[in-house]
């Protein structure tokens, strides 16, 4: 497990759940600007639910995706039209931010009456099989981890790009009251990308299923790790928030190695202030959130 | 254009309230004369959260006064904590009080500069939101840096100081339940006169309208770094007073999240940019949290997840501002009263 | 008489500051109406109230006849009312293309996207060369006539213009005029609201002037232009201020 390659290989599947759920935090900020801190505790959420249908009725991971992804988008709906509706209208953007506070407590608190704080993992049949290139060693289940990432980024994209609704996404996520002004329904638009954001956290609670034990208590700091991710990768792009999570999870990677796992939090902690400070419109970032007073 | 607010009213308001404050000191003050403080249930209860005042205070100034929302006042209150509980463990300046003020000050001269250090890059670049990722981020490298500060900091268990307490000095409740008065009463003064002054008129300039504030020669940065190092001051202070409580000083205890959201939740609940929201949000949200615990343990905190839902649903401008409009929606403002 | 729209007596508030007192104004079909003043004077304002962005304290808002009190921005853009919003507000991340496409969301706007597409490369025709630019490379004068092309999209009956010669030089905002009328020949009804005076009263068949939240005085162009107050206040001593 010493060669560079080695942890770079690992930095980047570590790095994939990062992704997605930058993605997810990409889209709701976007065109809501709410730091939607509940991102983490959904996706344990999903974890625990995909945990729970393969315990209770033997349903592989991968065949949860299609429960699960439909369920987190008809879940972000309602959440959304429930709770964020009018919130996300304020100029005050402490409420939003508190309701996704309140939505993480009460999430990780049910989650810790309902499976009880054991860390739960899945024991697949295949959790083991590796691939090994060279003396590189690749389990599968964590490349196929990487491929939902890959694959959801472009599910995003194309949405984005190519169709009536994605298009709207984008231009709300510039300019949300010229978008109105054309005559074009905002608030769905909101909700559109709150529930993909949501459905988003559900993908990435079945890949953590797969490959990671998980307790009532990650959803925190999975939350700040995706906002690491996104301020890493910039905003507007979904590829870049994509990257930025790749991207943390090597500089983890590289920190565990080289300082120590005891660090690992201060390097990603750390990487987010320089990033904000002296590259505030990350790496691959469209817009500019730099403002000059 | 502006329609002439009508002021015999808000005279009449503000009179109420100032009167209702002073016998509130009043009552608060004498409480511990014909109420066991040390012994009763609720010495501890008041003495909480009076705590969580200071800190909510600190809050209010740079969040709800200046408009710059902080998530990071619980790495400022265990910063206090911290200085206050490795300057007694180590003698350092060699009193060996029980309570000194000299450390207490220590306590929010600490985070003081940590805010400055930290404010400066950060305010003078960043957007809103950007801003409140970075203290939430520095508030996460300082947890992490604690846990991890070996001799220095004692680690995940942090510093026992019980032993420093001085010879023949017993702990009763009563002392911590005055200072902690005497300081939030203290926090609430200055965050009022502040506010009351031209520095408060720039700090609710610069919330509105950064931009318009700054081509009025307003100092923006200064402004806001200010609001931000004083509220980290406070909540230093306050990381002191509860590390005298607790006599140990550890992350899971001073650097938690409880820290970081609860004072926040208080402040919006009683009403944000307000002098006295503080103190009926800390009430309000720390009794439900009593009583959640007392009555649904193990349940309390999925309530207080469904009541800072319900508050933010319903009661947006907090308890002061029931009967006041909401500011305007992102889309351009209602007309309508 | 053929009123397309008639505000009557509308008042609006930003909370406690009042922008509108008792404002009435009326558009014939077909026509091209101006409404000028100062800064401040509540122009766009009152454009927003139109278009449902905001809501009045008081006094009605009447489209065909139809009052709009209970229509939100969607349903107003779906009767015809379509606003190019001051600063035109384009989707600068956007191609052209896009953003022409998405002034032609709401579904009856889009069965017609072909032909909304082919009137607005006729008018524009640089739009055309530029379809899959993005909008935020290109200059003023391109950038406003996109503006106007993506309300055209929406195959408006009103067109309430905001500040189109805001950033503009004297040859495009002369240029833009042209196109402006020559959209009204095709059968548009248009609003305009304008700080360039003498361009707007040039071109239009009846103005309106505000000062500060009160319409002050309406009249035919040519009678604005005639009329001294108007000239010593806005369009100077020589007449020309452009």
């Amino acid at each position: 497990m010493g060669s560079l390659a080695q942890i770079l290989v690992n930095g980047i599947l570590l790095g994939s759940m990062y992704g997605i759920a930058a993605i997810g935090l990409s889209l709701i900020f976007g065109t809501m600007r709410i730091i939607f801190l509940a991102q983490g505790t959904m996706i344990v959420l999903f974890a625990y639910l995909t945990y729970w249908s393969f315990e209770k009725a033997g349903i592989d991971p991968y065949l949860s995706l299609f429960t699960v992804v439909p369920l987190a988008f008809v879940m972000g709906l309602g959440l959304f039209y429930l709770l964020f509706r009018k919130a996300a209208a304020l100029e005050d953007k402490n409420v939003s931010l508190l309701l996704a506070v309140g939505l993480m407590y009460l999430i990780d608190n049910l989650i810790l009456k309902i499976w009880s704080a054991t860390p739960r993992g899945l024991n697949l049949s295949y959790s083991g099989a590796v691939l090994v290139v060279g003396d590189i060693r690749v389990p599968w289940l964590r490349l196929a981890l990487l491929g939902l990432a890959l694959g959801s980024a472009l599910v995003v994209y194309l949405f984005l790009k190519k169709t009536r609704v994605g298009t709207a996404v984008r231009a709300a996520s510039e300019d949300m009251e010229a978008t109105t002004i054309q005559g074009i329904n905002s608030v769905w638009v909101c909700a559109v990308s709150f529930a993909i954001g949501i459905a988003l956290a559900g993908v990435a609670g079945v890949g953590m299923a797969t490959v990671y034990s998980f307790d009532y208590q990650f959803g925190f700091t999975f939350a700040i790790k995706a906002l690491v991710a996104l301020a890493l990768g910039g905003m507007g792009n979904v590829f870049g928030a994509l990257a930025g999570g790749l991207l943390l999870g090597i500089i983890e990677n590289l920190a565990a190695y080289y300082i120590g796992i005891a660090w690992i939090e201060v390097a990603s902690y750390g990487t987010f202030m320089l990033v904000l400070i002296f590259l505030p419109q990350g790496l691959f970032g469209r817009r500019a959130l730099v403002k000059k007073v | 254009m502006k329609l002439l607010p009508d002021t015999s009213g808000l005279d009449k308001r503000k009179l109420t309230w100032t009167s209702l404050g002073a016998l509130a000191v009043v009552f608060f003050a004498t409480l511990p004369f014909y109420y066991d403080v040390h012994n009763g249930q609720f010495g501890v209860f008041f003495f909480n959260v009076f705590v969580y005042v200071i800190v909510a205070q600190g809050w209010n100034l740079i969040s709800g006064y200046t408009g710059q929302i902080s998530l990071g006042q619980n790495a400022f209150f265990g910063v206090g904590a911290y200085t206050m509980a490795l300057l007694w463990f180590n003698d350092v300046t060699k009193t060996g009080y029980y309570f000194d003020p000299v450390l207490m000050i220590l306590s929010g001269v600490t985070p003081f500069i940590l805010a400055v250090l930290v404010g400066i890059p950060l305010l003078s670049r960043l957007r809103g939101d950007y801003f409140a990722f970075g203290t939430l981020g520095m508030g996460m490298i300082v947890t992490v840096l604690f846990i991890n500060g070996g001799m220095f900091t004692g680690g995940a268990e942090g510093r026992m100081l019980v032993p420093k307490m001085p010879e023949g000095v017993v702990f009763n409740l009563r002392t911590h339940y005055w200072v902690a008065f005497l300081i939030a009463v203290l926090a609430t003064l200055v965050v009022y006169f502040l506010t009351s002054s031209r520095v408060g008129l720039a700090l609710k300039a610069i919330r509105e309208d950064e931009v318009s504030a700054a081509s009025h020669g307003i100092n923006v940065l200064k402004y806001k770094v200010m609001a931000f190092a004083v509220g980290a001051f406070m909540a230093g202070v306050a990381g002191s007073i509860y590390g005298y409580y607790l006599l140990q000083v550890t992350p899971s205890n001073v650097l938690t999240s409880n820290w970081l959201f609860l004072p926040i939740l208080m402040v919006v609940l009683g009403g944000t940019g307000t002098i006295l929201g503080p103190w009926l949000g800390a009430f309000v949200i720390y009794l439900i949290s009593w009583y959640g615990d007392s009555f649904f343990a193990g349940y309390h905190p999925i309530i207080s997840g469904v009541v800072i839902i319900l508050v933010m649903l319903f009661l947006p401008s907090g308890l002061m501002g029931l009967g006041q409009k909401v500011p305007g929606c992102g889309r351009g403002g209602r007309g309508s009263r | 008489m053929n009123q397309l729209l008639e505000v009557k007596e509308l008042s609006v508030a930003y909370g406690d500051v009042r922008a509108l007192w008792d404002v009435s104004l009326e558009v014939e079909e077909g026509s091209i109406v101006a409404l000028v003043g100062a800064n401040g004077a509540g122009k766009t304002t009152l454009l927003k109230a139109i278009s449902g962005l905001l809501r009045p304290l008081g006094g009605h808002i009447l489209f065909e006849g139809e009052d709009l009190v209970h229509l939100n921005t969607k349903r107003r853009v779906e009767k015809g009312i379509v606003m190019v919003p001051e600063g035109r507000r384009l989707f600068q991340a956007l191609t052209v293309l896009e953003n022409l496409r998405l002034g032609a969301y709401l579904p009856k706007a889009r069965a017609d996207y072909d032909d909304s597409l082919e009137r607005v490369f006729t008018l524009f025709p640089v739009l055309k060369d530029r379809m899959n630019g993005k909008a935020g490379l290109m200059s003023g004068g391109e950038q406003q006539m996109l503006a106007i092309g993506r309300a055209v999209m929406a195959r408006p009956r009103l067109v309430m213009i905001d500040e189109a010669s805001l950033g503009l030089s004297p040859i495009l905002t002369r240029t833009i005029f042209e196109l402006i009328v020559a959209l009204n020949e095709q059968g548009t009804t248009v609003l305009l609201v304008e700080q360039n005076i003498h361009m707007a009263l040039k071109v239009c068949d009846k103005a309106y002037v505000m000062k500060t939240g009160h319409m002050v005085l309406s009249g035919t162009g040519d009678e604005l232009l005639a009329n001294d107050d108007v000239r010593k206040a806005y369009v100077g001593e020589r007449g020309s201020r452009l």
